[in-house]
């Protein structure tokens, strides 16, 4: 700033002008502004540590509150993994979808062979069976005929290869009639699905296995043409007195 | 103001730090759950497996093999003995169907099967003669 009589230049704060020793007015004003910004200034300072000391319990509190809340929940979701018993099912049917195509392939290929039973085994193990990827579409209907086929070839092993000791546990009557069951399920299942079933070649597995399941039932329950005919066309109850009095040779 | 919250805080940290605990305690026998010994299944199989054999229930052996390969369609270690006898007896029970269906292909095809599965069956080659004993008498 500049001296108002010498025209020197002095500091805002020299009370007196250090060439001509005039009064410096501005000065006095500096002084007394810096003395209320230095009150103000402290005042305000002293509210800021007040405050933060009234809210630092606060905040220390709800961090630790936070920090217990997080543990609770990392320490209940660990826990619960831990108690989970995980479905081995899942990474089984993850697998499915991934390889669709080749498992079709592998699944085709069981019913070229004409193995049924080996085919619907694929599908259970690899758990296709119901709601499969698209690559299965078109073998769904047979895959319905071959489910009841399965269940038939099935109970008839257990039943032809049951234990001949007679104090040993005697399942045959249950086998009965759960084999009756498949059987006309078989048969609604095979009327159903040959009817609306184009491709030829799953036309041809379903009435292959019709035919093997036939020869199984003339083989293993000692009926001709005739006897079968006759069996067939008997209700699901007569169905399974008949076949007890054949396994049992009652 | 100030201080109800600050107590109303300290209360909630003490609820929280005492179902921590307990959580913390939960999550510690957890681990202890998780890394328990499971009796193995394979073990008890084997062991209803040879009373099966004793017994000639080779229905019941099928049973199994049907039960287990819902699961897993290649044999589980330890149990493959279960699988070979089975698989014998499926291809011993279809050689019947095959030749009353007079299907020649498939009679070779079985009957070379049925070679090979016999000479996997090691010490268990008797169940073969049982199992073709009980077909070719069925009924």
């Amino acid at each position: 700033m500049i001296c108002e009589k010498c025209k020197h230049e002095i500091g805002p704060e020299d009370l007196k002008c250090p060439y001509c020793g005039a009064d410096n007015p501005f000065a006095l004003q500096h002084q007394a502004n810096m003395e209320q910004f230095r009150t103000a200034y402290e005042n305000t300072k002293q509210e800021v540590v007040q405050s933060a000391r009234k809210t630092s319990g606060l905040a220390t509190r709800a961090i630790i509150l936070v920090i217990l809340l997080i543990g609770c929940i990392v320490t209940h979701l660990i826990s619960s993994y831990n108690y989970a018993d995980h479905d081995p099912e899942d990474a089984v049917r993850q697998d499915a979808e991934k390889n669709a195509a080749s498992y079709a392939k592998e699944a085709e290929a069981f019913l070229d062979r004409g193995e049924y039973t080996e085919f619907m085994s694929y599908l259970y193990a690899h758990e296709l069976q119901y709601a499969a990827p698209e690559e299965f579409d078109h073998l769904q209907r047979v895959t319905y005929v071959a489910r009841n086929y399965y269940e038939c070839i099935k109970l008839m092993e257990e039943m032809i290869l049951r234990s001949p000791d007679p104090d040993y546990f005697d399942g045959l009557d249950t086998d009965i009639q759960n084999f009756c069951m498949y059987l006309e399920e078989f048969y609604k299942t095979l009327e159903a699905q040959k009817s609306s079933e184009k491709d030829e070649v799953n036309l041809a597995y379903m009435e292959d296995m019709e035919l093997e399941l036939e020869a199984a039932m003339k083989t293993y329950f000692s009926m001709d043409d005739a006897a079968l005919a006759d069996f067939l066309s008997l209700s699901e109850t007569k169905k399974a007195l008949a076949l007890v009095e054949v396994l049992r040779h009652d | 103001m100030t201080k109800k919250v600050k107590a109303i805080l300290t209360i909630l940290i003490v609820i929280t730090a005492i179902v921590f605990l307990a959580f913390l305690a939960d999550m510690i026998g957890s681990f202890k759950y998780a890394n328990r010994e499971v009796e193995d299944p394979m073990e008890r199989r084997m062991s209803s497996f040879e009373y099966h054999l004793e017994h000639q229930a080779y229905g019941e052996v099928m049973s199994t093999y049907y039960a287990q390969r819902l699961d897993s369609f290649d044999a589980p270690a330890g149990i493959e003995d279960i699988y070979h006898v089975a698989e014998y007896a499926h291809a011993a029970f279809m050689s019947r169907v095959y030749a009353e269906k007079d299907d020649a292909n498939r009679i070779s095809s079985n009957a070379a099967k049925l070679d090979a599965l016999r000479g996997e069956l090691g010490a268990y080659q008797y169940t073969a003669d049982e199992i073709d004993d009980m077909i070719r008498n069925a009924p």
